[in-house]
């Protein structure tokens, strides 16, 4: 992308963040009341919305039955009307797949699966806006979903993306910095125990700087989850008070 | 359809309930429920609302594209909609589950404003007979509870009324035709509402109809009439639906109760989205922030 | 002739714009109050309750590496060695005898699946259950083939939690008159958290109505039920027309619970009551306004605390 400057000479982003600033960052949980949990999230301009089903009786064909765990099912789509140029179709293209299959993964590692056995959870992500980071958005949304739901897992799951520029890593990328060609590294951690659950690398990036890239993916999912810890405290503070539980 | 299932005596209950003029939260049978709008909820489309009426959760996204006229239609643009069923609705959305009901809903707006008199599809006409806007309306279902024709249409109205395209400036070269699309957000125009229709859904519940009916209350349906309603009170597009059969004089009591209550329908919404538009840029966005 | 006809038209809108209630959300004041301080004892998952081994490992929890860790986000509960910490809202975590309201899911052999809200589906045995007639008789092969005529799907029950099976699932029984198929009335599904743990969760309401609130988080509401003559274990259903009333006030109170629910507060006999008080100042139809459930549920509340139990 020529004639756009990633990284000015002052050190500023596109957008105007430092390198190492997350965009904003703002979520609520409990969004919808069929579902058992939901959340949404919003980072900058990239908007996802996620609901959780579940624990439930498996549905449908029996084989799917796992004796000893549950069986985390996940659905990655998008608004027709979320990117840029209309989308033709919200799910079911190549893309989508994939990113189902990685939120199945990285929720499977995440939740303490064999406490529910023999049934389902249903992890439901919908990409309302996208600017990039849709991935780390809808990992971020799902936890907090999960959480809503009252769904054991081991720790919070915190994705964050990371490029490489002018010989400065960058954190939390946008669109533009996504398509701009550089390298990106997508991590999702289990950040109080430090675990890289989840880890992804497009684009070409030199073997000495890798660390220092995924330092930063991985410093990021910190930022984040010491964010998302402050909605949930505040949220089951709020909560609980009107509840008068603590009596 | 997502349906509950109920016992007979929980239908017997609805039915007699409806009977009486009170249903299950005290509403008479033509009263609909709490309904909340808002628009420009999404920065990246020409126009976006969100409706919710009860539970039931309707985003619409409209993006403006420009595109070739369609050959019997030259000096006209187009829209189209897409349903889509979030599963975050109901797993049984999940994957293609919710595609028949989704074709459903789009079927029944292309046939309601399918009405050369309730939205003119020349204003959408840039250079005749080789270019027009597309208006794609994309609707995305993300809770049901009961009655997703009105709302939807609901929140396509809200959403046309929102969209604003920008303006074109065609400038005739030595016969090259050259485009200008301005890119100030300001320089936009606004779609000529005024007359499109709202959906109106009457449920035969018993020997009676009711408005908006709720999921318990679908249940209990055995046919239902669906139509389309302007400001006015001009019937755009009509459809029964389900698996029961209506008396030729009940369907007539429907349509009336139906274009009645699509009236007021219609001006309570454009009442509020002028509202909204009035407090202007000083209310902030909530979205799904709450 | 004609402007006969125009003013009728007036006259009709003017009627008619009160059924529709179209708000714009930016009107609706902002519902957050202002920050409250953090409670104590608040964990997430992934915090450590504790590194002394002395404890025991109970609900939302998890041991690693000698230490105690939270797998869910809500307060902390000691009950002498044992720790637990109970999240906000979960599927519904059954014990041995609470009372549940479940709908009929499918006909088995011998068996009743039953949906109430837990993890898995609940069992219902055919030996259960109270036959018509009431008085205890053996199972003959007639009843494993009358069973859809007794309970089919999509019928709701009322039941005791009887036991656990190893992988959680529930086994209900019907087996005390109180218990049994229910009739005519209304289902409200809200968090099962919400519902606190009382010695009877049947109440005759004196505002007319009886309620059940199912520990699941299913609450039923329906006309008085005359102790004496319906117990029957619900085989024969009243499906007579209800009063109108009668109807108003289930109406009414099913509105209260909702609001009680949307306002996290939690539902016992003398809240929903309070609740109920509350709502009289309006009709029935206002009560599902949010500004007239905040308001009913703040009086309700108020009350509460100055004299509730």
């Amino acid at each position: 992308m020529a004639g756009l400057e990633l990284l000015s000479d002052q050190g500023f982003r596109i957008d105007g963040r430092r390198p190492h600033e997350l965009r904003k960052i703002q979520c609520r949980l409990g969004v919808f009341n069929q579902a058992d949990g939901s959340a949404y999230i919003e980072q900058g301009n990239t908007k996802v919305l996620a609901a959780v089903y579940g624990p439930h009786e498996i549905r449908g064909s029996r084989s799917k039955v796992l004796h000893d765990k549950v069986l985390v099912n996940c659905q990655y789509s998008m608004a027709t009307f979320s990117t840029g140029e209309r989308k033709r179709r919200p799910r079911g293209d190549r893309k989508s797949q994939e990113m189902t299959m990685h939120l199945q993964q990285t929720f499977d590692a995440a939740i303490q699966t064999s406490l529910y056995p023999r049934s389902q959870i249903d992890i439901f992500v919908e990409v309302l806006q996208s600017d990039g980071g849709n991935y780390c958005a809808s990992v971020n949304a799902s936890t907090l979903a999960l959480i809503d739901a009252g769904i054991a897992l081991r720790d919070y799951v915190c994705a964050c993306s990371s490029s490489f520029v002018n010989d400065t890593p960058l954190t939390d990328i946008n669109y533009l910095e996504e398509s701009s060609g550089s390298p990106e590294i997508i991590a999702a951690t289990l950040p109080k125990s430090e675990q890289i659950v989840f880890l992804e690398m497009n684009g070409r990036l030199h073997e000495d700087n890798l660390s220092r890239v995924t330092d930063m993916a991985v410093k990021g999912c910190k930022d984040i989850h010491d964010i998302l810890d402050q909605v949930v405290r505040d949220h089951v503070s709020e909560v609980s008070t009107v509840h008068g539980w603590e009596n | 359809m997502v349906d509950v299932q109920l016992s007979d005596a929980e239908k017997v209950f609805i039915l007699h309930g409806v009977q009486d003029n009170c249903r299950e939260d005290g509403r008479g049978c033509e009263d609909y429920r709490h309904l909340e709008i808002e628009t420009s909820v999404m920065s990246n489309t020409n126009g976006s609302a969100r409706v919710r009426l009860a539970n039931t959760d309707i985003l619409v996204g409209v993006k403006a594209e420009l595109g070739t006229p369609s050959p019997e239609k030259l000096n006209k643009g187009r829209i189209e909609f897409f349903v889509d069923c979030s599963a975050n609705a109901t797993p049984e959305f999940e994957g293609r589950g919710g595609e028949d009901l989704a074709t459903d809903i789009s079927n029944m707006l292309y046939r309601a404003y399918d009405c050369p008199n309730c939205f003119d599809l020349q204003q959408l006409c840039v250079i005749p007979d080789q270019q027009c806007w597309i208006l794609y309306v994309d609707i995305l279902l993300l809770e049901c509870g009961g009655n997703l024709f009105d709302a939807t249409s609901l929140a396509v109205k809200a959403a046309l009324f929102n969209t604003s395209i920008p303006t074109v400036t065609v400038t005739k070269d030595e016969g090259v035709v050259d485009l200008e699309i301005s890119d100030d957000p300001y320089d936009v125009q606004r779609l000529d509402m005024k007359s499109s229709p709202c959906i109106v859904t009457l449920s035969k519940v018993g020997h009676s109809h009711v408005v908006d009916a709720s999921q318990k209350e679908e249940c209990c349906t055995l046919a239902r009439l669906i139509m389309g309603v302007t400001e006015k009170g001009t019937i755009t597009a009509l459809k029964k639906e389900g698996s029961g059969s209506l008396d030729p004089t009940s369907i007539e009591d429907m349509m009336e109760t139906g274009r009645r209550v699509g009236e007021s329908l219609n001006k309570c919404l454009m009442d509020a989205l002028a509202e909204e538009e009035r407090q202007g840029t000083k209310k902030k966005s909530l979205g799904f922030l709450r | 002739m004609i402007i006969t006809h125009l003013n009728l038209g007036i006259l009709l809108t003017r009627i008619w714009r009160s059924m529709v209630d179209v708000r714009i959300a930016g009107a609706r004041s902002s519902t957050k109050p202002n920050v409250s301080a953090e409670i104590s004892n608040l964990v997430t998952p992934g915090d450590v309750i504790t590194a002394d081994t002395g404890f025991m490992r109970g609900h939302g929890t998890y041991m690693e590496d000698e230490k105690l860790y939270a797998s869910v986000a809500g307060v902390v509960e000691r009950v002498n060695k044992l720790i637990c910490v109970k999240p906000l809202k979960t599927r519904y975590n059954g014990e041995i005898g609470d009372v549940v309201i479940g709908r009929i899911l499918e006909v088995g052999t011998r068996r009743w699946k039953v949906d109430t809200h837990a993890k898995l589906d609940s069992v219902l045995m055919l030996s259960s259950v109270n036959l018509p007639g009431g008085e205890l008789r053996r199972r003959s092969e007639e009843d494993e083939k009358m069973m859809r005529h007794y309970l089919k799907e999509g019928d709701l029950i009322s039941a005791e939690v009887q036991s656990l099976f190893s992988d959680g699932a529930l086994s209900l029984h019907t087996r005390s008159l109180k218990y049994g198929k229910l009739s005519q009335g209304q289902l409200v599904s809200i968090s099962p958290s919400l519902i606190k743990r009382r010695k009877t969760h049947f109440h005759n309401l004196p505002c007319g109505a009886s309620i059940i609130l199912g520990n699941n988080g299913y609450v039923w509401i329906c006309p008085t039920i005359n102790e004496e003559v319906e117990q029957t274990g619900g085989y024969e259903q009243n499906l007579e027309p209800i009063q109108k009333s009668d109807r108003e006030v289930i109406a009414r109170l099913r509105n209260c619970v909702l609001a009680l629910a949307e306002h996290k507060m939690m539902l016992y006999d003398t809240s929903v009551l309070y609740t109920f008080e509350a709502s009289l100042r309006y009709s029935v139809k206002e009560t599902v306004k949010p500004e007239v459930m905040a308001d009913i549920i703040e009086v309700a509340q108020q009350r509460l605390e100055r004299e509730g139990t």
